[in-house]
């Protein structure tokens, strides 16, 4: 079952863009082509706003929550070229930082895992992907890909941080040797895998399956299994499940999910990793979920926050 | 900003938005000639590659064609569906139109020709060419005088009219179908008068014209939404603008858009999003407007020539192509960005370009191409003002924890001017996929927490889907009702009364062990005849030696034996190593297994198919201590089988022993357990077993196992995402503490949600210290097998002093016990380390030191149905042997004739080393188990040594006052007791009412109780051999039959005095006398009144006058 157990009603002035919740389920970040990122409280079924951040000046893309170790931090990022990283200190929220790094919209924030500090990966239509670290004392360091995706990256999401196939036999004690990685996608269609070595962020694969812009990436969260989990969905229509069990990292094989009518926008896992929503043109979402036998079905379509959920059945699946 | 650049002077066109990947189509134009001078025409392909960061675009064919183009489309029909396909649609500067295959082009077929069609109706230049959005086979195209033809291309031969010419005739520049309504053309003449055709209606509907006459028509688009409104742009320098219309108010345009300064050559209306139009105009600009607004939102950087082509990518809608009068085609994205590797790279290509060739056949070598660098650092471009609507997202969909869906949408169109101001709502969903899952971890829950386990086994029974998981859910069910072991051993198909009932018909008859040691006592009645009488009568005066070796003699074995159990543990040994050397039958090994206690041989060496026999032997006789440990052999050796069969078995053994851990891995290792319902399986079974356990001990049970941390973990992890967090936190085992607490306080350390546990319990698993870190919050107790009981060390072995009454009201509304925590404050029993060792000399409430293990052979034949897990609501242990037995004592259990030779002894937890028992709290809903014989005592933790078990105390105080003691009864060992009154309220009112109801010694009795148990302390406190250690031990439980003979006084008189006279005698420490007294009492009384315990009697007084205490 689908069911509504809050309906926030955000009184943004334009289309709301993206809504996130913070680590705990307690707050809710939304933003909106009225240039306003908004922060509500909404433990138990309430719904207090909590801050109205002005400071964009072009409709804000996407909203993200730093990991709480850090404090109550928000990243969002919008067309006017700006990513803002906001701060909450003594119960007001505040910039704390403003990259201008970029020459066009930049399309999608996404914070690295918490075992990396507050690194926050960016991307861009202008092709690029900035890498933000804080270095402590109010100071980030900026490395920058540029043409990271030749007309527009819409899309960024990192890894967890496991170190796939090795964690099993991880020594214990040791404080694992994590890679940092992400995925992103864009405009050429692509889906590309970067890790950093020595410093240096690399191209690490490029996945080819899309026929149109890739409007979203989503790396599954880590289910303690040694395959790495990634989703893309793209303006084909079509939603990718790619799946890597070698554990250097390098053979990825694509499943298509499903091919839609519309474009599909957006991919969320959820946060054990077993469903994907997958978000489309005509307001559709659709959640989706693994079998047994690996194969992917879709058990649930959802309408302004309700749905039924069905078991996956076999037939179901041939219908698929 | 610029992306693809090639020099080509050409008419373009895009592939159709379905095609991919993206091709551009280019005909060599046929208004100007290129810098060569080339007169050649042909028809180009170029694929446009994003991927490659280059501005260079890949021919991919080549077609020479006969005739310059004035216009070409692109058309969907045909298209495969793979995207691929779809005809190219040229028209030339003679009136030929011609239509090819782009396929065809591309893979340069030589079989097949790309020329797919070809027609002269036009007499002159084809300027315009549109497609119809609708039906892509038809297509129209305007020429010269008025010339308007609709194509069909599946029938190319005969193109029809949209009706009769307009008067006057004069050029066709453009035709456009409408976007929305399929019969719907409009055509616009140089002259700026448009017209809009009905092909139903096969004429002319209306007719827009500017009346300043001024329009010069270069380009006409429908709007792509709305469907009365067009655009037309005007190429006459004095009136550079582009007029919206709508046909509904057909006189004067709706807006008029200026900006250009010059002429418009070419206009283009993004299919993506209405609000951008393009134009290119004589002013060497390309803007973008809005047209809604009239706004220009955007100006290419472009080269400062004339643009005489511009249109946007129908299948990406940031691109556009331009076609400049220099000889260039350019593709550029509105999306913004940098130009300066591209420029660089560009000058590069230019210069290379150049130093190869030579453009003008002059023979010289170009100069070097000066590059200004200062122009390529900056070369920024912005991107479009208003964000275009494909990078609008509408909708969204994200996971939050806790299974939380948040979802977004928004009005697929926004009303132009409504009222009503759009909600912009934000939907917060609960997804639940397991409904099962949760139904059955409610129904877990709600037995766990009202406490009604059996109802719970048995609604498992009853909807059992395999008879293997209906045994289980039996087994399990037994572990909560009285007399498990017995239960179990019916549940094996061994009933007991069914065999009490063979035996009384068939006597001997019944090849089982036990039941012959059954028949013998049964068919022991004195008689006096020949060898009986003399057997009977070398019993009555204590001659065991004598009747053992008349009964061998005799073949009477079984007698044999039995008397020897009751003539001293040298008797038997030898009694048992005479009977089985003689005994070679098959059932021998079974008896000696029986006699020898050796039941470790039975769980090694049983042929698997009779593990039934082998677990209920064990059943029957395994000694509570080596029980767990002996089901544990017997389920290793099942499970060991790898059969799915022999693992069910296995499982059962381990509900028997109550080993959880194993019971998990044996699951585990079976049935799916990695699905949310093969995960509830397990749990609902770990969860009835360890409550069972817990009933049992009173106490909570933590069990150190990763294997069934990291299932509780999965399983509370589902249970989260699923939204059932409260449930969830329940679950989680007690090392993700730190998640507990880190909940409260994230700021400090990386807290992780329970969603994510999986990984951290993988992680943990190798690392027990990391596992059972100590949690700093009082509100949770962690289990820390290796924390050592440290206050009670510090006393040593010596003694501790009761700490008094006042605990057991801290117990109830304090803290938890901790008795495993480190920090002395928190162990509530403060040792005295003052008191010295002997502060606790006999006495009359410690009465005896502790019950060794009784499993060395040749003691009595311990039975324990009805012991270690099978009290039902008494916890047994509590029962010492010097208490009278409770109800919770199974009368008659298998063996036991009215007289009970082995009373319950008090148990240790199983001594597998994976358990530790630590008193937590008193669960708030507990209810006191009806008959309360003595305190409730808790297990504490193992000393040190790990062989060390924590033993129960055999003497149970009397009163509900706390006592710790230690007993230093052996020094290599140190066992330490605690007793933990767990005294609740309902308890204290309900002692007294068992008090009424268990016989106590009658007072005059008392001494007689004192007496013989401190004659056996101090003895104990001198003894220094092990054997007489042993006997001494023996004799403290075997003192107990006569104690309870006292309560029922079922004592005949003249043994009473003989006892009296005998207790005088020891406390006067006259033994010899009191041996004498006992040599009477034993010829003069019935041997079956008096055969419990008066030979120990003997055996005591024997020692106490070798010892001289």
């Amino acid at each position: 079952m689908v069911s509504v157990i809050n309906t926030v009603d955000t009184s943004h002035e334009d289309m709301i863009h993206d809504a996130q919740m913070d680590y705990y389920g307690t707050r809710l970040a939304t933003c909106s082509s009225d240039r306003t990122v908004k922060i509500f409280d909404v433990r138990n079924g309430g719904q207090i706003l909590v801050a109205d951040l002005r400071g964009h000046e072009g409709p804000v893309w996407q909203v993200a929550w730093a990991h709480p170790m850090f404090g109550n931090i928000l990243a969002s990022c919008s067309y006017d070229r700006k990513v803002i990283i906001w701060k909450e200190d003594n119960g007001s929220w505040d910039k704390m930082y403003e990259y201008t790094g970029h020459e066009s919209s930049v399309n999608s924030v996404c914070w690295g895992p918490y075992e990396f500090g507050l690194i926050l990966a960016c991307g861009s239509s202008d092709g690029a992907i900035s890498l933000l670290t804080f270095t402590g004392d109010q100071q980030w360091d900026v490395k920058k890909i540029s043409n990271a995706h030749t007309i527009g990256c819409n899309a960024v999401s990192w890894a967890p941080a496991v170190v796939p196939g090795s964690l099993i036999d991880q020594p214990s004690g040791q404080k694992p040797n994590y890679v940092k990685r992400f995925v992103s996608g864009g405009c050429d269609n692509l889906v590309k895998l970067w890790k950093e070595e020595d410093g240096q962020w690399k191209e690490d694969q490029k996945l080819e399956a899309h026929s149109d812009w890739v409007r979203d990436v989503g790396w599954a969260p880590s289910i303690g299994l040694p395959t790495s989990t990634i989703a893309s969905c793209s303006q084909d229509g079509r939603v990718f499940i790619w799946t890597c069990d070698d554990p250097a990292g390098n053979t990825w094989t694509p499943e298509l999910l499903h091919k839609f009518n519309d474009v599909v926008w957006h991919v969320s896992w959820s946060i054990t990793g077993n469903i994907l929503a997958v978000s489309g043109g005509d307001n559709k979402v659709t959640l989706w979920k693994e079998s047994m036998d690996g194969r992917w079905a879709c058990i649930s379509d959802v309408s302004k926050g309700q749905g039924a959920v069905s078991t996956i059945t076999d037939t179901q699946q041939t219908e698929q | 900003m610029r992306l693809k650049e090639i020099q080509r002077t050409a008419h373009q066109a895009w592939s159709p938005a379905g095609h991919h990947p993206i091709h551009l189509a280019l005909g060599t134009s046929a208004q100007q000639l290129d810098a060569s001078f080339n007169t050649t025409a042909a028809l180009e392909i170029f694929e446009v590659d994003f991927s490659d960061p280059s501005l260079e675009m890949q021919l991919k064919g080549s077609l020479p064609t006969t005739n310059r183009l004035h216009s070409i489309v692109w058309v969907n029909f045909g298209m495969g569906a793979d995207g691929t396909g779809g005809r190219l649609v040229g028209g030339s500067e003679n009136g030929t139109l011609t239509v090819y295959n782009p396929e065809v082009i591309m893979s340069a077929r030589a079989d097949a020709d790309a020329v797919v069609g070809q027609s002269d109706k036009h007499t002159g230049p084809i300027r315009a060419l549109d497609f119809n959005p609708f039906q892509s086979n038809l297509l129209a195209s305007g020429a010269n005088d008025s010339e308007i033809y609709i194509w069909d291309l599946n029938n190319f031969s005969s193109p029809m009219t949209p009706g009769a010419k307009t008067q006057p005739a004069e050029d066709i520049s453009v035709v456009s179908w409408n976007r929305q309504v399929q019969h719907i053309l409009a055509s616009a003449s140089p002259s700026g008068k448009a017209v809009v055709w009905d092909l139903r209606k096969n004429e002319p509907i209306i007719k827009i014209s500017d009346h300043s006459n001024r329009m010069h028509c270069s380009g006409m688009l429908w709007h792509p939404e709305v469907a009365t409104q067009l655009v037309l742009a005007s190429e006459d320098d004095r009136l550079p603008v582009i007029q919206m219309w709508d046909l509904r108010f057909a006189t004067s345009p709706l807006k008029v858009l200026e900006n250009h300064t010059r002429g418009i050559l070419s206009i283009s209306w993004s299919q993506a999003d209405p609000e951008l139009l393009l134009s290119s105009a004589k002013d060497n600009r390309i803007l973008c407007w809005n047209p809604n607004t009239a706004e220009v939102i955007y100006e290419l950087p472009t080269a400062n020539q004339w643009c005489f082509d511009v249109q946007w990518c129908p299948r990406n809608p940031a691109l556009l192509s331009a076609a400049s009068f220099d000889g260039r085609i350019t593709v550029y994205s509105v999306m913004g960005g940098s130009l300066k590797a591209q420029q660089q790279s560009t000058a590069d290509k230019i210069s290379s370009s150049f130093d190869t060739m030579d453009p003008f056949g002059t023979g010289q070598v170009l100069p070097p191409l000066q590059v200004p660098q200062s122009t390529l650092q900056d070369t920024i471009v912005p991107p479009l003002k208003k964000p275009p609507k494909w990078v609008r997202r509408p909708v969204g969909a994200s996971f939050a924890f806790g299974g939380k869906l948040i979802t977004f949408e928004n009005p697929k169109q926004a009303p132009v001017q409504s009222p009503q101001p759009v909600p912009r709502q934000v939907f917060m969903s609960q997804v639940t996929t397991e409904t099962e899952f949760l139904q059955r971890s409610r129904e877990l829950q709600a037995a766990l927490q009202s406490g009604s386990f059996n109802n719970y086994c048995q609604a498992k029974i009853q909807n059992a889907k395999s008879d293997a998981e209906q045994d289980i859910w039996k087994f399990l069910l037994v572990n909560f009702e009285d007399e498990a072991r017995i239960k179990f051993l019916r549940l094996l198909g061994f009933s007991k009364d069914d065999l009490d009932k063979k035996v009384a018909h068939n006597g001997h008859g019944v090849d089982l062990p036990r039941e012959s040691y059954l028949a013998c006592n049964h068919s022991l009645c004195p008689s006096f005849e020949d060898t009986d009488g003399l057997i009977s009568q070398a019993l009555l005066v204590g001659n065991f030696e004598g009747a053992v070796d008349l009964c061998l003699n005799d073949g009477r074995y079984a007698e044999a034996i039995l008397l020897s159990i009751s003539g001293g543990e040298e008797l038997l040994k030898k009694t048992q190593q005479k009977y089985l050397s003689k005994q070679k039958n098959s059932i021998s090994m079974l008896i000696s297994s029986v006699v020898t206690q050796n039941w470790r041989d039975i769980v090694q060496s049983c042929e698997l198919d009779n593990w039934k026999e082998a677990l209920a032997a064990l059943l029957t006789y395994a000694h509570p201590e080596e029980f767990a440990r002996l089901c544990d052999t017997l389920g290793g050796r099942l499970e060991h089988e790898k059969t799915e069969k022999r693992c069910l078995q296995a499982c059962l053994c381990y509900i028997c022993s109550g080993n959880i851990e194993k019971l998990v891995e044996c699951w585990a290792s079976q049935r799916e357990s990695s699905t949310p319902l093969g995960l509830e399986d397990l749990v609902e079974k770990v969860m009835m077993l360890r409550k069972s356990i817990e009933r049992l001990r009173n106490s909570e049970v933590a069990v150190q196992s990763p294997i069934l941390a990291e299932k509780l973990t999965c399983y509370a992890g589902i249970l989260a995402a699923e939204g059932s967090l409260g449930t969830a936190m329940t679950y989680l085992p007690e090392n993700t503490d730190q998640v507990r607490s880190t909940f409260c306080n994230p700021t400090t350390k990386p807290p992780k949600r329970i969603g994510l546990l999986h990984l951290d319990c993988n992680k943990y698993s190798g690392s027990n210290k990391q596992l059972y870190a100590p949690c700093p919050s009082p509100g949770f107790l962690p289990h820390q097998p290796f924390h050592q009981p440290q206050p009670m060390l510090i006393g040593g072995p010596s003694a501790f002093s009761p700490p008094g009454p006042p605990m057991s009201a801290a117990n109830l509304s304090g803290p938890p016990l901790q008795p495993s925590s480190s920090t002395p404050g928190g162990m509530p029993p403060m040792p005295s380390p003052g008191v010295p060792p002997t502060s606790f000399m006999p006495t009359t409430s410690i009465p005896s030191g502790p019950m060794p293990p009784s499993s060395q052979p040749g003691a009595p034949v311990p039975m324990y149905p009805g012991g270690l897990h099978s009290q039902g609501p008494a916890p047994p242990m509590a029962s010492g042997p010097y208490v009278p037995m409770g109800s919770g004592y199974p009368q008659g259990g298998p063996g036991a004739p009215a007289v009970k030779p082995f009373p319950a002894p008090a148990v240790a937890p199983p001594p597998t080393g994976k358990w530790s028992l630590c008193i937590q709290k008193v669960p708030d809903n507990y209810t006191p188990p009806a008959p309360i014989t003595a305190p409730v005592m808790g297990f504490p933790v193992e000393a040190p040594q790990p062989h060390d078990h924590a033993q129960v105390p055999p003497g149970a105080p009397q009163e509900p006052s706390v006592q710790v003691g230690i007993n230093a009864h052996n020094k290599c060992k140190r066992l330490v007791f605690v007793f933990f009154p767990l005294v609740s309220p309902q308890l204290l009112q309900q002692l007294p009412a068992e008090r009424v109801e268990q016989k106590e010694i009658p007072a005059e009795h008392m001494v007689l109780k004192s007496t013989f148990d401190s004659l056996v302390q101090r003895c104990q406190l001198a003894a220094r051999d092990p054997q007489t250690k042993r006997k001494l031990d023996d004799a403290a439980k075997r003192l107990g039959f006569l104690y309870d003979k006292l309560r029922e006084q079922s004592l005949s008189h003249n043994i009473l005095n003989g006892l009296h006279e005998i207790s005088r005698c020891v406390a006067s420490q006259n033994y010899q006398r009191g041996l004498e007294v006992h040599t009477q009492v034993v010829s003069s009384s019935n041997f079956s009144e008096i055969s419990a315990f008066m030979p120990i009697l003997k055996v005591v007084m024997t020692i106490a006058n070798k010892l001289g205490v």
